[in-house]
């Protein structure tokens, strides 16, 4: 069974706007109903950090190192400077041998050490 | 209209062919959509909830929709979005009831411009100003790519529909009628003249179907690679559910549509009788695996490509298609 009702263009308009209204009356109690009622907002993120971060002027990772360098630990910067980063390989070469060479007299003094029972 | 009337009119826009239909129609036709693109690109597809994955949709939107975190900007007007994708929901389940699926036919001449704006223009409306309600770079980018499309495939959409109509019902009192187009666009296809007509307007309408989808090739909207969703980067949780659920049901309804309109829905059976039924089905199957196919055989247009694609294969038709409909009846 079919069944057909005529109307005319304003009706209809009307007619299609009430069915309207009554569809978004149900899907928005619906959508209030059933969305999750305990909401955590997260603010928009770039590149893992949030927008507030992103947007202010942020120090890349060495030069967080060498300012920290510079202002707290000048002493340590100037051996670095001078001693090791001066432009020459022997200097280099030199600063690391000295270290490398302690290092290899206290492995060998803790090996004979272990070897003789301490 | 007297009291069973009404209360068929509440079934029709509620349950069947309204709001629930719908509902469950654009999920199934979005799993039928990821289905047949999975078997293109030899992946499984949906296949772990219900029978063969028929419940992924379903289960995607709940779990859109029961999302606690919400992620937005400072100018993030959410309420506003909500509202406006709610709105494109009930606009396009409200005029459905004007295409004569179900047992309440409401028919009336130009009913055809009112089935149009609510269930053509709104939604997509609604999308560019829930788009525009959660503002940010790449969606105001993927939104300006979206109205760009539209300039032309919704022209094309509403000539391609206009012309069956028109050559169905301009000698009738009941003029530009959607249910009557219906009911009279099988005899147009007996036509030879008439059929080149039609077959110019299906031809436009496949083609603004995928424009209207925003399927490959003109899915330059929500390009990902270069703007990561474009108009619908900043939803998320139960907002992206809603958009989603929105795009669906745009997509089912057009098609239905397109069946109703140009196929003749049951034709050549009768309305709500097992062949004509099975006939609806059948032509709702063929629309939709030619949209999935020709979402899977193409790339990405670029803007300027997808516009002149949509002039030439979708503009061009229907323009001929009007030119000789008019040839048809006047000379």
């Amino acid at each position: 069974m079919i069944i057909e009702v005529v109307m005319d263009p304003s009706i209809t308009a009307l007619i299609i706007l009430a069915g309207s209204g009554l569809t978004l009356l149900i899907a928005a109690t619906l959508y209030y109903l059933l969305k999750s009622r305990s909401v955590r907002t997260t603010e928009l993120y770039l590149s893992g950090e949030g927008e507030n971060v992103v947007s202010n002027l942020s120090p890349g990772v060495g030069s967080l190192y060498y300012g920290f360098m510079k202002r707290f630990a000048k002493n340590l910067y100037k051996v670095l400077t001078e001693s090791v980063h001066t432009g020459s390989l022997h200097d280099w070469f030199n600063f690391i041998a000295s270290w490398l060479g302690l290092l290899v007299l206290i492995a060998i003094l803790v090996l004979i050490l272990m070897l003789t029972g301490w | 209209m007297d009291v069973s009337q009404v209360a068929l009119f509440l079934f029709s826009t509620l349950v069947f062919p309204g709001f629930l239909f719908i509902f469950i129609l654009s999920l199934f036709t979005q799993y039928l959509v990821r289905k047949i693109s999975a078997r293109y690109q030899k992946r499984m597809g949906p296949s772990y909830i219900g029978p063969y994955g028929v419940l992924q949709p379903f289960m995607d939107f709940w779990k859109l929709l029961r999302v606690k975190e919400v992620v937005r900007s400072r100018y993030s007007m959410q309420r506003v979005a909500e509202l406006t994708l709610l709105i494109g929901i009930a606009c396009i389940t409200g005029a459905i009831v004007l295409l004569p699926i179900g047992v309440l036919n409401i028919r009336g001449p130009l009913d055809y411009l009112v089935f149009f704006y609510m269930a053509s223009v709104m939604p997509i409306l609604m999308i560019v100003l829930a788009s525009l309600s959660m503002p940010g770079p790449y969606t105001s980018l993927g939104v300006s790519r979206l109205l760009s499309i539209l300039t032309i495939s919704e022209p094309v959409y509403f000539t391609g529909l206009f012309i069956p109509c028109f050559l169905a019902t301009y000698r009738d009192p009941l003029v530009l009628s959607v249910s009557m187009t219906s009911h009279r666009v099988m005899d147009l296809w007996l036509n030879p003249v008439a059929a080149l007509i039609l077959l110019l307007s299906l031809i436009a309408l496949v083609i603004s179907l995928q424009s209207k989808a925003m399927y490959p090739p003109f899915n330059i909207p929500e390009a990902e690679q270069e703007i990561i969703a474009g108009f619908e980067t900043e939803f998320s949780g139960p907002l992206l559910a809603l958009a989603s659920l929105l795009h669906d049901m745009d997509l089912t309804v057009s098609i239905l549509t397109v069946v109703y309109i140009v196929l003749g829905g049951p034709a050549p059976f009768q309305h709500l009788t097992l062949g004509g039924i099975l006939m609806v089905i059948l032509k709702y199957l063929v629309l939709v695996l030619v949209v999935a196919t020709i979402k899977n055989i193409f790339g990405r247009y670029r803007l300027e490509q997808a516009l002149m694609q949509l002039l030439k294969y979708g503009g061009i038709p229907v323009l001929i298609s009007v030119i000789l409909s008019l040839a048809w009846i006047y000379l």
